[in-house]
C-alpha cells in the first residue's frame, strides 16, 4: 500500500475513533431578536414575601427560569449566587423562578444549594408562558427601562467577568 | 496512485462522518454512568443518554403520576437529551432544529419521536393532575428550539419503543440557512431489568 493510503487509513482511523471532549460552554449573552417590554407578574417568594416584578424598575434583572430536577438549572445556581454577591448595591437584581414545584420542594433543594437572592414559586407555571421559553433553564436580562434585550438558554457561569461586565453595561440602557 | 484512487471512494462510502467534518461518537457518559451516543458538527453537539426505565420511572412517580402512567413513560424508550450550539469564531451563529422532522428506524419500521405535544393530549384525555403535567412538559426537549451560541439545554426524549430496542435516528437542523442531516446508527433503549423478573431467580 502507498505511503498516502496509508495515511489517509491512519486519518480515518483517527477520526473514526475520536471521543467527544464535553467542550465547556461559551460564555455568552446573545442579544434578543426583538427587543420586548417584560410580561408584569407578582409571585410568591420560596421566603413568604410578594415579589412585583414592576417594583425593580430602574435596576438591570436578572430572570431566570429553573427547577430542581434540571441538571444546567443547578449547575448555575453556586455561580448566580456569587455573582450576586459581586453585584451587591450596584443596581443589578437576581430573580430566580422556579417552574412547577412547590415551597417544600425548593426548600429542600436550599440544603444543597444554599443561595441568597429571591427564589420566586411559579407553581402553576402561568408566568413561564407569558415568556418565549421552551426549555429549562432560560434566562432574560431586562434592562431598567423594564425592556427584555437578552437571553440565555442552558447554564452560564455568572460570575465570568466578561457576564459581570454585560449586566453592568445593562444599566445604562 | 492508482490503489489509493480506487481505496478512496470506498473510504469515503464508509466513512461519510469524516468526509463531510461530522463526527459521531458513543461511549459511557460520565455523570450518568450509562451508554451515550453523539453526533458533533461545526459547532452543533447532540448527546443521547439512555434513562433506565426505573430512573423514569420513580422520577415521575415523585412529580406525581401514578404508578401505570409512570410505567408507560418508563416503557417508552427515554433518552436524557443535549443539544448544544458550540459554534465560535467565524463558524458562530443560531442553530435550530425541529423534532417533527427526525426519523426512528427501528426493526424496518419508520415514526417519529413521541412528542411534548403528543403526550400532553394523553394527559389531558386522562386528566392527570396539573402539577404532573407541568412537570412532563418542562422535562421533556422542547419540539423545536433555536439556540444562539453558547446556548445549549437538556430534556428527556421519548421514542416510543419497547425497553431494550435498537433503532437508527436520522436527526436534521438548521445552520446558517442550511438544512443538515446526520443519522446515528445502532441506538439502544434502555433495558428495563426488574430481579424479580430475571429467569433463574
Amino acid at each position: 500500500m502507498c505511503r498516502c493510503a496509508k495515511l489517509l487509513l491512519i486519518v480515518i482511523g483517527l477520526g473514526l475513533s475520536t471521543t467527544f471532549t464535553w467542550a465547556a460552554t461559551p460564555q455568552t449573552l446573545p442579544p434578543v431578536a426583538k427587543v420586548f417590554v417584560a410580561p408584569d407578574f407578582m409571585l410568591q417568594g420560596e421566603d413568604d414575601k410578594t415579589y412585583h416584578l414592576a417594583d425593580f424598575k430602574g435596576r438591570v434583572v436578572v430572570l431566570n427560569f429553573w427547577a430542581t430536577w434540571c441538571p444546567p438549572c443547578r449547575y448555575e445556581m453556586p455561580s448566580m449566587e456569587r455573582a450576586w454577591n459581586k453585584l451587591q448595591g450596584e443596581g443589578i437584581e437576581i430573580l430566580a423562578v422556579n417552574v412547577g414545584e412547590g415551597a417544600d420542594t425548593v426548600f429542600e433543594f436550599l440544603g444543597s444549594y444554599p443561595v441568597s437572592f429571591p427564589l420566586l414559586l411559579d407553581k402553576d407555571a402561568n408566568v413561564i408562558k407569558r415568556y418565549p421559553v421552551t426549555g429549562l433553564p432560560t434566562t432574560f436580562i431586562i434592562s431598567p427601562k423594564g425592556v427584555v434585550t437578552h437571553r440565555t438558554m442552558g447554564s452560564r457561569e455568572w460570575d465570568a467577568p466578561e457576564l459581570l461586565e454585560q449586566l453592568r453595561a445593562m444599566r445604562e440602557h | 496512485m492508482p490503489r489509493l484512487a480506487t481505496l478512496l471512494p470506498t473510504l469515503m462510502c464508509l466513512c461519510p462522518a469524516l468526509v463531510l467534518g461530522l463526527t459521531d461518537s458513543q461511549g459511557i457518559d460520565e455523570e450518568a454512568r450509562l451508554p451515550y451516543w453523539q453526533v458533533d458538527d461545526s459547532g452543533m453537539s447532540l448527546r443521547l443518554i439512555q434513562r433506565l426505565p426505573d430512573q423514569t420511572r420513580g422520577y415521575f412517580l415523585a412529580r406525581k403520576f401514578g404508578a401505570s402512567d409512570a410505567n408507560t413513560i418508563a416503557n417508552s424508550c427515554v433518552f436524557q437529551t443535549v443539544f448544544r450550539n458550540l459554534s465560535s469564531g467565524t463558524e458562530a451563529g443560531p442553530l435550530e432544529y425541529d423534532l417533527r422532522e427526525w426519523r426512528v428506524l427501528s426493526d424496518g419500521h419508520e415514526q417519529n419521536l413521541k412528542l411534548r405535544e403528543d403526550w400532553a393530549k394523553q394527559w389531558q384525555q386522562q386528566k392527570i393532575p396539573n402539577p404532573a403535567q407541568i412537570a412532563f412538559e418542562w422535562s421533556l426537549l422542547p419540539t423545536w428550539q433555536r439556540y444562539n451560541p453558547g446556548d445549549y439545554n437538556w430534556g428527556m426524549t421519548t421514542f416510543n419503543l419497547h425497553p431494550g430496542s435498537r433503532f437508527d435516528l436520522t436527526m436534521t437542523w438548521r445552520q446558517a440557512g442550511r438544512k443538515k442531516s446526520a443519522t446515528i446508527h445502532a441506538i439502544q433503549c434502555a433495558p428495563d431489568i426488574h430481579p424479580e423478573n430475571t429467569p433463574g431467580e
